[in-house]
């Protein structure tokens, strides 16, 4: 009891002795945690709408004339050839207009002057939900395009690739961020336990001379570092959430964060980017401490 | 009281010690010698005669160049880095330099001692309140160490070596700095610790007048080699160096 209550109190101490240092370490850590933990979360909700976009793709082909009850057995047939297919709807012109129609509710009175004909019938193909090689849906397109009547192809494979692309950059951004973090953390938070250990020198020696053993001295030291870790990585976290919630508040409603149900993390990623922080930075604690303290 | 040498086990032994500063300074050569437990011991010698490296040597701040050191039958040079330390809160010393912290209090400075034992705080205050008593310094509880006079600041130092009730005192030393009055005080520390505690004292000084009336053992320390003083009776020297 009496040890731990020594522990704390010179880890108090320390803190109280170096408290400028101290603060410019905290918000470093702070911002490393909050920059790292922003570009991530945005690749996890990147992550997560790339999932669920390429569970709803489907592809639409457009046809220049109506497709009777007669010949859908054929076309089905020929669609299945190149591959078994989650299902097949056949839209007409009535549908897609009746569609269209429900789509714009109240405005619907936008389409009185145009007749019920103006929409091309379709072919609506959706693969099978493991389908998300963009090459082969590519080429499932292309192979649509020779049904019989095919005017065109919507694949929506373009966009998917252009997503694909922006979510492997911000991978790389997300590595980066997360290098920096490590760096950041385990090098500010050596240097400001230095400067504990240099300002305390004097009293560190007369420590050794009193007796005080290895655990007296270095555990405070590693205390700080790990209470650093943790408070600038919570900090950081709020900081992020609150960031969150003020966007997720300005952009709600039908826009890019609903379309892709932007999310915080959950309480598990936050424990362990929080974890990540701790160790990082005991991690430096400790670095610092084999280098500095000779017991 | 002296010890009976020929019964008592040494608490400290010193066997053929000899310490060589680079590049060939001789500080100590070939010194054996016992220090029983509960004996009070002065040594003494003109500056640079050797007494600061042996009380560095005892308390493992030095290491020998040759021989053996023992401390409670333990060999220093077998010690393990903790055990040196756990050896450490056992011995109180009280340095030449003073090695107080000046920019902490009085309080603190003695306190160190007992919080690297994790000593509780109730005890630490009632410990450093009776010291600085016994040493007259009770005023001087929540002064900083830096505004003391170097007098004070040596009975801070002792009073820092004395707080955990040591088994072995070593003062390298005590009383430099000191008025007959206070050098007074410091003796009367001494002679506390001795007889409450059963510690054993080294005294390293070049002051005749702390052992001038002494019953003690006196020992001389001269270019580095140990003897009698050789104004002490025989019956005081240890049948070991003889």
């Amino acid at each position: 009891m009496q040890f731990l209550a020594y522990i704390l109190r010179q880890t108090g101490k320390n803190l109280r002795q170096t408290w400028g240092t101290q603060v410019m370490t905290l918000l470093t850590v702070t911002l490393s945690v909050l920059i790292f933990a922003f570009f991530f979360l945005i690749y996890t909700n990147m992550i997560r709408a790339s999932q669920r976009l390429g569970d709803d793709v489907r592809l639409i082909v457009y046809l220049d004339q109506e497709v009777t009850a007669q010949m859908r057995p054929g076309i089905e047939k020929k669609i299945r050839e190149f591959g078994p297919v989650e299902k097949i709807v056949f839209v007409s012109r009535a549908e897609a207009f009746s569609r269209l129609s429900a789509q714009l509710d109240k405005e619907k009175d936008v389409l009185a002057d145009l007749g019920p004909d103006f929409l091309p019938p379709s072919i609506e193909v959706y693969p099978l939900k493991n389908l998300h090689d963009l090459t082969k849906i590519s080429q499932f397109s292309d192979f649509l395009l020779t049904l019989p009547h095919a005017a065109k192809v919507q694949s929506g494979s373009d966009w998917l690739r252009r997503f694909g692309y922006f979510t492997n950059l911000l991978r790389v951004v997300v590595l980066l961020s997360g290098g920096l973090l490590i760096i950041t953390m385990t090098f500010i938070i050596s240097y400001t336990l230095r400067l504990t250990v240099l300002s305390r020198q004097g009293e560190l020696e007369i420590l050794r001379l009193l007796g005080a053993t290895s655990a007296y001295i270095r555990l405070p030291l590693l205390l700080e570092g790990m209470m650093q870790g943790f408070l600038g990585s919570s900090l950081g976290l709020t900081a992020l959430y609150f960031l969150y919630q003020y966007i997720a508040s300005r952009f709600s409603g039908p826009g890019f964060l609903r379309l892709f149900d932007f999310a915080f993390f959950p309480v598990e990623l936050t424990g362990a980017i929080l974890l990540a922080g701790v160790v990082l930075c005991t991690a430096g604690s400790l670095f610092s401490i084999r280098r500095f303290i000779r017991i | 009281m002296p010890r009976d040498a020929s019964t008592d086990k040494p608490l400290v032994e010193l066997v053929n010690v000899t310490k060589i500063y680079p590049p060939d300074i001789i500080a100590l050569e070939d010194v054996s010698l016992r220090i029983y437990k509960g004996e009070i011991l002065f040594l003494t010698g003109m500056s640079g005669a050797g007494k600061t490296t042996l009380i560095k040597l005892i308390c493992c701040l030095e290491n020998p160049t040759r021989g053996v050191i023992e401390v409670a039958g333990r060999d220093l040079s077998r010690i393990s880095p903790a055990g040196v330390q756990r050896m450490r809160q056992k011995i109180g010393v009280a340095y030449q330099e003073f090695r107080l912290l000046e920019k902490q209090t009085v309080l603190q400075n003695i306190a160190m001692a007992m919080e690297v034992t994790y000593a509780s705080t109730k005890a630490i205050h009632a410990r450093v309140d009776e010291l600085l008593a016994l040493l007259n310094l009770s005023d001087k509880r929540d002064k900083l160490a830096g505004e003391l006079s170097r007098g004070e600041q040596q009975r801070v130092a002792l009073a820092r070596a004395a707080a955990n009730g040591p088994s072995l005192l070593l003062a390298d030393e005590p009383t430099g700095n000191l008025d007959p009055v206070a050098t007074e005080l410091v003796i009367n520390l001494f002679r506390h610790l001795n007889e409450k505690n059963g510690s054993t004292i080294v005294v390293a000084t070049h002051d005749p007048s702390i052992y001038a009336e002494t019953e003690h053992r006196v020992m001389m320390l001269s270019n580095g080699q140990l003897s009698a003083h050789p104004n002490r009776a025989p019956r005081q020297i240890d049948l070991f160096e003889a």
